[in-house]
């Protein structure tokens, strides 16, 4: 299978997946974020939550590196910096989720 | 040398229509999503980690610019969700018609708000 399909593949199925849980983050989102630091600690340390919020991170950074990268490839015409681009946004895709995740699953109340 | 060959029209010189419409605003909502999952983390990080001075983010929250923002995210996640599935539908072959397609165009640009006016009222409890 050359890249391209490849790459086809893992957005659709990221998108699928992101699809649900955008749906559960952004209702739960509006619903805590102007409460008190406890009520959304206690939010961020309920388990489905935990894991619901870890999926959705890495899905959704990865969905959009992905995506990201092709906005690159249309509107960044010199080489050199879309390469330094690319990868800067590679690297802030798995270090952002990775920090907060390992954060968020090592935090007890 | 002076290069002469013809370009292709800028984007500024096409008529307006939904098809095109609704394409630009998929990537910049989905670049405002981008950004919004870095704010996300970080606001999952600090409120781990800083104990006390989580009152920065109660503060922005509550003023103009806070709330502006939480209904920007709201329809851009809207927007990208409906304009997502839209695309669904065409990788599965469905919904190629010009008619069909300015169809759904218009009903993902309405949908946005509806369904953004819908998620607020849920997650406040309001319905």
């Amino acid at each position: 299978m050359i890249n391209a399909t490849k790459k086809w593949i893992f957005l659709k199925i990221s998108s699928i997946i992101l699809i649900p849980l955008m749906m559960w983050f952004i209702i739960n989102f509006v619903s805590i974020y102007d409460q008190s630091h406890t009520e959304v600690l206690a939010f961020f340390n309920n388990q489905p939550a935990k894991f619901l919020l870890s999926l959705f991170l890495i899905t959704a950074f990865f969905h959009s590196a992905l995506t990201i990268s092709e906005i690159f490839e249309d509107y960044i015409h010199v080489e050199k910096i879309k390469i330094v681009a690319n990868k800067l946004l590679y690297f802030l895709a798995i270090i952002i989720p990775l920090i907060t995740i390992t954060v968020l699953l090592k935090f007890n109340l | 040398m002076k290069n002469n060959n013809p370009i292709s029209p800028h984007i500024q010189i096409y008529n307006w229509h939904i098809s095109s419409l609704v394409s630009i605003s998929h990537r910049i909502s989905g670049v405002i999503n981008f950004l919004f999952f870095i704010f996300l983390s970080g606001w999952i990080l600090l409120s781990i980690l800083l104990g006390q001075s989580y009152e920065i983010f109660y503060t922005f929250y509550n003023t103009i610019f806070g709330k502006f923002f939480l209904i920007s995210i709201i329809w851009s996640f809207s927007f990208q969700i409906l304009s997502e599935i839209r695309h669904l539908f065409w990788d599965f072959g469905y919904g190629f018609d010009l008619k069909i397609s300015n169809i759904s165009g218009l009903v993902v640009i309405f949908g946005s708000f509806i369904l953004t006016i819908f998620i607020f009222l849920v997650g406040r409890q309001i319905i």
